[in-house]
């Protein structure tokens, strides 16, 4: 294989790098190494899971016949013509997984060790030294055969080729199996197996590797749209989009929900933010997750973390909308998050996976929403195909690597393309094309634009407190109208209403009422109709008329001249006293020190509880909180009742080490002294090859190091093989604390 | 259309926008699936609903007409789940359809096998039904055919209901035409009416509902029970149709609490039927006591329920509902659909008005602000008192003295809900006062003498919400309502709506107090004002005399 790597030419070998790229990373230095590379296991691996059906149909069936590959044969056993298998051949020679020898095509050998049974046959009879009856004999012996036996050889002939049988197999079963076995039908490398052997099962399935041979890639079936109306859905879908990442956004800059210890976003929370976009849970995860996404939305990082919109979404957020559209779709082709995960429950878990959470991390998401797409964009202009045969062409496309929950995701995929504009009624949209070409944020946005309906910068104003937006609104006037009033009804248009709470809302933000009005009536083109007037004016009358704020100190008086000269004494300015009502003068420095500055400038100030009485210090001078007495540490003395335990307990340990000896020096065998590793491996190999006994001391998982009479038999890599007590073992030689010859 | 009157919502509401200059073409398209919701000055909201589309249905519309009216007029791109969404809803309607067969008597067919053993699987709705005649079809008892198509509408499947009607005992019935005749747009309700069997008309207050009922028994030609909310609104229906149809006095029969006849045409309140002796309606013989031709439900919004069930078991004969608004605080419109029938016509307020045929209106809000005392009193009472305490403050006293002054000669009521207020006010202004207690004759008496002119002020409790006839009252003041009751506001701005002989402007105020529960209620009805397009002021009672 080696020299047909170093024979092919300079565009072959760029085609192969291009196509197998885990073999340029890191560069290979020559070719032979190239060629080494190519038939590792991981790189074949790899190769043949990213191969379609027809490729990987060709090159098992490649695999069943002999070695050369002839074309002619494996087109007898996919059922076509030679003709139509040599590109395909020829496709997965460039890819290096046949090689051609100068007798002609041959599999690489790794390729057999990724696919033990092509197309589910079992090994050749030869190979596993058994005998079969004559492929034309098959038939006739099929006629005799018993029904259970019958039964067996259907489950086996597709594959795969290996029947278990345990124990406590039905009767009829085993004498079906009995005649196989007996018809050599079938082999049984082991006592309750049955393999099928490749020549019989080929004979079973009329010499056809394949039921189903697809060389050619399955149609996508599903409605046509016209194009306009695939883009204007989508236009549509992407202004939806964006009102919801700005709702959510704004309800969560307002109301930060909390980052679980987990790292998620709590079920109930997600459900609140469901009810807020007035959308269902699988969209609102999805806002969520792709907001996410884009770096719009973060945790906080603060002490007690919380889910809340990044300066990039102010930023964002002030661009057109197509433009931050663009922004969304990159984000999504590219993330590796999978928002349809939120709310299943993963194989094993316990829990449900949270939205923003770890578990809705999912790397084959990237890969698969690619594929997905590459599907619709591949159809035909204009078509929605149907979820089914999306899910069909991409098992064609990546036979091996599509996931046991297939129909989900595609059908996950294609949702969220819908909701993201990359679809429209289901076809692919024009903007999506160019998201799939990998054009640059700006084409891609310049794609989208044209869909978008235009930004309007006014609002129409109705005596029944509502506004509405004839359309999406200019950043700063979006941002505004959700400030003072509640978005009631979303689309194409938008609906607020103006209420005593959204109005105070804004008047809370810093606006003044003047403020308010001026800006909605720049929005309008029709005067403020009268009721939203007065409401404005209403909660603004209101606005602020009580005040709260914190101070640490309050002077009171009843004399109102003691505190006029308070407030004039120019020795107490550093307590920076207010005056808020006429008796009442505030300081934000403690009470203690506001009591001593008076007193110093010879007023005669009491201090007050907070429930209005005074406090009167019961002594004079300052004292700490009551305190415990340290003792001092002293030493007991030894006294003879200690002494005499003493002496007992030193006498009984004395006789238990001399039992302890006595019982060591009992034992078989020699001492063992702990020994040096190099010398333990020297004792040991040398046993090995002299087939001579050792002593070793060796430390078991618990610790203890037990004596052990060993004949060792070979030494390799750290550890030693042989036996013991005529069991055989294993022992690492790191634990073999010391070794003597026996 | 690009720059279409209509903007659809992704929540189902349709926004029209009323100054374009194809809002009127994109209206009449939309009027027959979309409910108004909410008529103020430039854009006017519908909602589309299932019982809307049914409704459509129900009327020969079919999914296509529905989504082309909204692709044809929408300015952006229609949401597609939405289409979907109109396409299915109206695809489940006539499944499903109630028959009289020749052979089995009342049959429940379907077009759709699914669909029938799904309900015929129902818990509630198995018990209802009788033996399977063949695969699509099942026999139901004729008496629970109003309960059938209740339970078949909760489970989103609307039965059509074609086994049609009794004709009922005839009885000849004319309308008397010398000097008048029906408007177009009553015409065309009766019309609506007669052509879908049964089923409600919404009109305005002040529209002329009872000519509509009138005009429907003189095409029925048969004897009709007339039910009204109470016995004021049963002496003017009787008065109406006197002066208006061929019937004469002896023909026409009052089931009240006070009298008990029973004739041709009758009349009977709601009260008197749903009055229940040990646990039994004592009643319910009227229903039966003649082969009635047609029943009419004056304010089907104020139907109780017990009528409803009544009703379940009378849905062999036509049924009319004459209301103002479908809107029920109870939310039962189901009921309405499913028992009496869709609403076969529909009319915005100020559509009427602009024809003239009701009165313009100035709603005005006159905001009075509580003395500092009652303030403190509002702050400490009980929840459940501070409605009272704020509504019936006497600083309103004042006020209403103002305005009523202002309206000098003018035809004025005085609104309230609390009786010693109404006392009160009755003594300042030195006016008469109505409550439940008048007796019916001295009411009647003193709503005569406010008619001829002889009074131009009265003051009435919530007695005055429904069904009087008061034709120049052209000055209403509300000082206190039922708490935020929407329909309330509607029939109190009735009260004022009626055409004026000399085409003056209708003054409708309300008096509320500054910062309290009172002011929330009268902003929830207000909204409702605002939603029907009458465009209220609010101004401090300290403006009131600036205006006039």
């Amino acid at each position: 294989m080696a020299d047909d790597v170093r024979e092919r030419t300079d565009d072959q070998l760029a085609e192969l790098l291009r196509r197998r790229q885990d073999l340029a990373r890191p560069a290979p230095a020559d070719l032979s190494s190239l060629a080494a590379r190519a038939s590792t296991r991981a790189s074949v691996q790899r190769a043949v899971d990213s191969l379609d059906l027809a490729h990987l149909q060709v090159l098992e069936a490649a695999l069943a016949t002999s070695s050369p590959v002839d074309p002619a044969a494996v087109g007898v056993l996919l059922a076509v013509e030679a003709a139509e298998v040599e590109p395909v051949l020829d496709d997965l020679w460039t890819l290096a997984l046949l090689w051609r020898s100068p007798e002609g095509l041959r599999v690489a050998r790794t390729v057999s060790e990724v696919l033990p049974h092509p197309a589910g046959l079992g090994p050749r009879a030869a190979d596993s030294f058994v005998e079969v009856p004559a492929p034309e004999s098959v038939a006739a012996l099929l006629e005799e055969a018993p029904p259970a036996a019958r039964a067996i050889l259907d489950r086996l002939t597709w594959g795969p080729p290996l029947a278990v049988l345990p124990p406590g197999t039905p009767d009829r079963v085993a004498t079906g199996a009995r005649w196989l076995l007996e018809q050599h039908l079938v082999f049984a490398p082991g006592a309750d197996q049955l393999v099928l052997p490749r020549e019989v099962a080929l004979a079973l399935r009329q010499g056809h590797s394949h039921a189903a041979p697809a060389l050619h890639p399955p149609l996508l079936e599903g409605a046509l749209r016209e194009e306009s109306e695939v883009d204007a859905a989508a236009g549509q879908q992407v202004t939806d989009l964006l009102a919801l990442v700005d709702e959510l956004a704004a309800e969560w800059g307002l109301r930060p929900p909390r980052v679980l210890r987990s790292g998620g976003l709590a079920v109930r929370d997600l459900k609140r933010l469901a009810s807020v976009l007035d959308v269902d849970e699988a969209r609102a995860a999805f806002v969520a997750e792709l907001t996410y996404a884009a770096g719009l939305l973060a945790d906080d990082g603060s002490l007690d973390p919380s889910w809340a919109p990044t300066p990039a979404y102010d930023e964002w957020q002030q661009h057109p909308g197509h433009q931050r559209w663009a922004v969304l779709a990159q984000a999504w082709l590219l993330t590796t998050r999978a928002p349809h995960l939120v709310g299943t429950t993963p194989a094993g878990a316990s829990g449900t996976v949270n939205a923003l959470g770890p578990d809705a991390h999912w790397p084959p998401a990237r890969g698969l929403r690619k594929d997905v797409i590459d599907q619709l964009a591949a159809a035909a202009p204009g078509l929605s195909p149907d979820r089914a045969s999306v899910a069909t062409a991409l098992g064609w496309h990546r036979p091996r690597r599509v996931p046991s929950s297939l129909d989900v995701v595609v059908a996950a995929v294609l949702g969220e393309a819908e909701w993201l504009g990359v679809t429209g009624r289901g076809a692919i949209s024009s903007a999506g094309r160019a998201l799939l070409d990998g054009r640059s944020d700006a084409d891609l946005a310049a794609a989208m634009q044209p869909h978008l309906p235009e930004p309007v910068e006014h609002v129409l104003l109705q005596a029944d407190l509502t506004a509405i937006a004839p359309g999406p609104l200019a950043g700063g006037l979006a941002t505004f109208m959700r400030l003072v009033a509640d978005v009631e009804s979303r689309g194409g248009a938008t609906v607020y209403r103006f209420s005593q709470d959204s109005v105070r809302r804004g008047l809370d933000a810093g606006w003044s009422v003047d403020q308010v009005l001026g800006a909605l009536g720049d929005a309008s083109h029709t005067p403020i109709p009268q009721p939203l007037d007065y409401l404005i004016r209403d909660v603004a009358r209101r606005h602020g008329q009580a005040r709260v704020g914190a101070m640490r100190a309050y002077i009171r008086c009843d004399d109102e001249a003691t505190l006029g000269a308070m407030v004039a004494d120019r020795e107490l300015s550093p307590l920076q006293l207010r005056s808020i009502a006429p008796t009442i003068l505030v300081s934000p420095v403690a009470a203690e020190t506001v009591l001593e500055f008076l007193r110093e400038n010879g007023f005669a100030p009491a201090a007050e509880t907070p429930d209005g009485g005074i406090i009167v210090p019961t002594t004079g001078a300052h004292r700490t909180p009551l305190q415990r007495r340290p003792t001092p540490v002293t030493a007991q003395k030894v006294d003879d009742e200690l002494v005499t335990t003493m002496v007992g307990a030193l006498r009984a340990g004395e006789e238990a080490a001399a039992y302890q000896r006595e019982q060591v020096a009992s034992r078989p065998g020699p001492s063992l002294p702990s020994t040096d590793p190099t010398t333990t491996l020297a004792v040991l190999r040398d046993a090995a090859a002299d087939r001579q006994a050792v002593w070793i001391g060796y430390s078991d998982a618990d610790g203890r190091t037990q004596r052990i009479l060993f004949y060792p038999d070979r030494v390799e890599g750290g550890r030693v093989h042989g036996t013991a007590d005529g069991a055989t073992r294993t022992l690492s030689i790191h634990r073999v604390t010391g070794a003597v010859q026996g | 259309m690009p720059d279409g009157p209509l903007i659809v919502q992704s929540d189902k509401t349709l926004l029209l926008e009323v100054d374009h200059p194809n809002a009127e073409e994109a209206r009449r398209a939309i009027a027959p699936f979309a409910e108004l919701e909410r008529a103020p000055e430039h854009i006017h909201t519908y909602r589309v609903t299932p019982l809307g589309l049914w409704n459509a249905r129900a009327a020969g519309h079919d999914a296509e007409q529905v989504v082309n009216a909204l692709i044809t007029y929408s300015r952006y791109a229609v949401p597609h789940a939405l289409l979907v969404d109109v396409a299915d809803t109206m695809d489940r309607y006539g499944r499903l359809t109630l028959e009289k067969d020749p052979d089995h008597g009342l049959v429940l067919r379907t077009t759709d096998r699914p669909v029938l053993e799904e309900v015929l699987r129902h818990k509630k709705i198995k018990p209802l039904i009788g033996d399977r005649i063949d695969d699509d079809r099942v026999a139901v008892h004729p008496s629970e055919r109003g309960h059938l198509k209740q339970e078949l509408l909760k489970v989103g499947w609307p039965a059509e209901d074609e086994a049609g009607y009794v004709d009922g005992e005839a009885h000849p019935i004319g309308l008397d035409n010398a000097d008048w005749s029906l408007r177009p747009y009553q015409q065309q309700a009766v019309d609506g009416f007669w052509h879908g069997g049964s089923g409600v008309v919404v009109l305005p207050c002040g529209a002329g509902k009872t000519l509509v009922g009138a005009g429907a028994m003189a095409v029925a030609k048969a004897t009709t029970l007339i039910l009204v909310t109470n016995t004021v609104s049963a002496r003017q229906w009787r008065d109406e149709l006197l002066k208006r149809t061929s019937l004469t006095d002896d023909e026409i029969g009052e089931y009240s609490g006070a009298r008990k006849e029973i004739r041709p045409v009758t009349i009977a309140t709601y009260q008197v039927l749903t009055t229940r002796r040990k646990g039994v309606y004592t009643h319910l013989d009227l229903l039966d006591a003649r082969d009635w031709g047609l029943i009419i439900y004056d304010e089907v919004h104020l139907l109780p329920a017990p009528i409803f069930r009544m009703t379940a078991d009378l849905q062999a004969r036509r049924r009319l509902g004459l209301t103002a608004t479908l809107v029920r605080e109870d939310g039962r419109e189901a009921d309405v659909f499913s028992l009496i029938g869709p609403k076969r016509y529909d009319a915005p307020w100020k559509d009427i008005e602009a024809q003239g045929y009701i009165a313009p209106a100035d709603c005005v809000e006159v905001r009075v602000t509580l003395p500092d005392s009652e303030r403190l009193a509002y702050a400490v009472a009980e929840p459940e008192d501070r409605y009272r305490l704020s509504s019936c403050s006497p600083v309103k006293i004042p006020v209403v003295e103002r305005i009523v002054a202002q309206h000098r000669g003018e035809p004025t009521l005085v609104i309230g809900q609390y009786l010693d207020q109404l006392a009160e006010l009755s003594e300042r202004l030195d006016a008469d006062v109505i409550t439940g207690e008048t007796p019916v004759s001295q009411r009647q008496k003193l709503f005569q003498a406010f008619r001829v002119g002889e009074i131009s002020l009265l003051v009435v409790s919530k007695v005055a919400n429904f069904s009087i006839d008061l034709p120049e009252a052209s000055v209403a003041i509300q000082v206190s309502g039922t708490f935020g009751s929407r329909q309330e506001e509607a029939q109190r701005l009735g009260r004022v709506l009626r055409p004026k002989g000399d085409g003056r402007t209708a003054h409708f105020y309300t008096v509320v107090s500054r910062d309290t529960v009172d002011a929330e209620f009268a902003a929830h009805r207000q909204r409702f004002l605002a939603e029907q397009g009458y465009a209220y002021r609010i101004v401090d009672a300290d403006d009131v005399d600036a205006t006039a």
